[in-house]
């Protein structure tokens, strides 16, 4: 419980979760900028104005800033011999435990946005579950993909 | 090979066309209804020369459309045996061809409905591992001959222990030869078979809550006369408490009339409940007007759950469902439920029996003291503002819902002195408790993949929640238990480990 999965997802990641938190931003304004127009047109209080803006600004500096920060910080894994381990979570911190035994497959899988970071993220499957590491250096993931395909051989006491 | 080539019996086809008949009530309500509405009502339809009788015509020439494409389909389908294989070809105007290697059927599902039981016949599901579908079998044969069903499950036998060297070319050979043959074929044990007794009590439990919370609100209702402040607002009040009982009486006859209806059909659903067992599989039979055979093998048993509802857990009965990997069963409500209720004594024999290596009373380690807060403390955000809704608007009486705040804390503290765990060499045991009470026993190697979590507040105060997933039906299922000692939870992480840990503390790899 004390002791953390070693490895850290790219410092890439981080950029890239930014780069969505932007993106949200964006949209959020757009949002914001046409509930300003109403209130405009409509002659709503004036104070609506602070309230959009505040809000915006809000999100932004959780999305922007914040969030993917603490996200980053607390994404850990380890992929052993036997099991591969992960560490994620906001506010709640999820540490979770996969036999290599019970993997079915790995797949990698990668975004436009993803791509142009050379990122991708690997998703684990079991027969029952599914986990994913959500930004490897490609290579790395091409990497690891391999090494758990390898590792995971079909065990005796299967499915 | 004897490549004889089987068809289903000729009542398939009726069954068929009985079948598409129910899918097509339905429609032929929202036409029919909707004709009811216009002008004239049904009459005009006779009225108006052709076109008024359109529907009818309509909806006969579907009828009987069914009618024949239920024929066609079952002139048309066909299985045997071939190569190790149970072959189908079957199909209206594509026709398709399914091969199921006996090796992968995983069991045999026999159901009897009222239209098999005249002519002693069956209907056969056959399960795989990843039926194509949720909530469908790989394949279904809508009505053969017991023997004939009997003849797939030799088939299968055969298939699956080739050995004996004695079956030469000769397959088609006398079915007692075959019998002999495989001499696997194990005699079935009876395991348990439920009392009338407890099939009642079954069938007045399952629904039961309902009913009980309308007949105290009939009651409560009567007991406003008693209310002082009556006199003040007589008026109201009069009206009030009239109105009240009536819902409260509507609503009671409604929800009793469902219950006896519920009560009727579990009654028929469960009639004759067997449990039987051969060397790898669990048969369960059970069913009054549709006669079901359900089989389950051993090996795709993934965990075992004994849930017991606060009514049932005062008697000391409880249900025990098999959480099963793949196959259609699972998709649907119809868990697989090896005990549909049973009382805990007599429940444990047959389980310890069907699952020697599985120690059903462990001792649990409980959730620490100071989580007990834990279990009520969200309930407030969400209570607290309608209390204060309700209170605010509909004062005084809206103060009442401060009422909800007890039962809600008392349901916390019920649910954290229930939560607890036990680790048992290679055996996890969760006990938890949303309302009613569940025992979750699971295998380590059957578990798929565990999780532990951690909010804010649970890592301040050194509590954890664990969960443990394992694979049921087509998905998972999840056994949850939250603000555990933060230990505890690193003492099943651990347990879980397949590789000793990096700290070597102990070097004991399992």
């Amino acid at each position: 419980m004390d002791n953390q999965p070693k490895n850290r997802i790219s410092r890439k990641g981080l950029t890239v979760w930014r780069l969505y938190g932007i993106i949200e931003t964006i949209i959020l304004a757009l949002l914001a900028i046409g509930a300003g127009v109403l209130t405009y047109f409509l002659d709503w209080p004036v104070w609506l104005y602070a309230v959009y803006a505040g809000i915006v600004v809000l999100f932004a500096f959780l999305f922007i800033y914040l969030f993917p920060k603490i996200r980053w910080q607390r994404w850990r894994y380890e992929v052993r011999e036997q099991e591969i381990e992960l560490q994620h979570g906001l506010f709640i911190v999820k540490r979770t435990l996969v036999p290599m035994v019970r993997v079915q497959h790995v797949d990698t899988e990668q975004g436009p946005i993803l791509r142009r970071y050379d990122l991708a993220e690997i998703t684990i499957s079991t027969a029952a579950t599914t986990h994913t590491i959500p930004a490897l250096i490609t290579s790395e993931a091409d990497e690891l993909r391999g090494m758990i395909s390898a590792l995971a051989r079909v065990a005796e006491d299967d499915v | 090979m004897s490549n004889v080539r089987y068809k289903l019996h000729p009542v398939s086809a009726f069954i068929n066309f009985m079948k598409s008949l129910k899918e097509l009530i339905i429609p032929f309500l929202v036409i029919f209804g909707v004709n009811i509405f216009r002008e004239g009502g049904i009459s005009a339809m006779f009225n108006e020369g052709w076109v008024g009788l359109l529907p009818l015509i309509i909806g006969l020439a579907v009828v009987l459309m069914s009618l024949v494409i239920g024929i066609v389909k079952w002139k048309r389908f066909v299985y045997w045996f071939e190569d190790g294989e149970l072959r189908i070809e079957y199909g209206l105007f594509v026709k398709k061809k399914r091969y199921i290697p006996f090796e992968r059927i995983q069991s045999l599902n026999y159901t009897e409905g009222i239209f098999h039981r005249p002519f002693d016949l069956v209907k056969v599901k056959v399960e795989t591992a990843g039926s194509s579908k949720a909530g469908e079998a790989e394949a279904e044969l809508t009505a053969i001959k017991r023997a004939d069903a009997d003849r797939i499950e030799t088939e299968m036998e055969k298939a699956k222990y080739p050995a004996v060297p004695a079956m030469g070319p000769h397959e088609a050979v006398t079915e007692t030869a075959e019998e002999s043959a495989a001499p696997q074929k194990k005699e079935l044990k009876t395991l348990y078979r439920m009392s009338m007794k407890e099939l009642l009590i079954l069938a007045t439990t399952s629904g039961g809550i309902g009913v009980v919370i309308s007949a105290v609100g009939v009651f409560l209702s009567q007991f406003s006369e008693l209310i002082p402040y009556e006199a003040i607002y007589e008026e109201v009040m009069l009206f009030l408490r009239f109105g009240y009982l009536i819902v409260a009486l509507a609503v009671f006859a409604g929800l009793l009339v469902a219950w006896v209806i519920s009560v009727i059909l579990t009654l028929l659903a469960n009639y004759q409940f067997t449990i039987q067992v051969d060397d790898d599989h669990i048969y369960i039979t059970r069913g009054l007007l549709e006669k079901k055979k359900v089989s389950v093998p051993f090996k795709r048993i993934q965990g075992i759950k004994v849930s017991r509802n606060p009514l049932r857990e005062l008697f000391g009965y409880g249900v025990v469902t098999v959480e099963s990997a793949g196959g259609s069963m699972g998709a649907k409500d119809e868990k697989i439920r090896l005990f549909p209720l049973v009382k805990t004594a007599d429940m444990l024999p047959v389980l310890r029996e069907l699952f020697p290596d599985m120690e059903f009373e462990p001792e649990l380690t409980k959730a620490p003291k100071r989580s007990v807060h834990f279990y009520y403390r969200l309930d407030f955000i969400w209570m607290l503002p309608v209390i204060g809704a309700l209170g605010y608007y509909f004062y005084p009486y809206g103060l009442l819902s401060l009422l909800i705040v007890p039962p809600v804390i008392a349901v916390g503290i019920w649910q954290h002195r229930t939560a607890g765990y036990a680790l048992t060499g290679k055996q996890l045991t969760m006990e938890f408790r949303g309302f009613s009470k569940h025992t979750f026993y699971a295998w380590k190697k059957r578990v798929q993949a565990v999780n532990v979590s951690q909010t804010y507040f649970q890592r301040k105060r050194e509590l954890a929640s664990i969960q443990a997933t394992i694979k049921s039906g087509m998905l998972g299922y999840t056994a949850r238990l939250t603000y555990m000692e933060k230990d505890d939870a690193s003492r099943i992480l651990e347990w879980y480990q397949p590789s000793p840990r990096r700290i070597k503390q102990k070097d004991q790899p399992e």
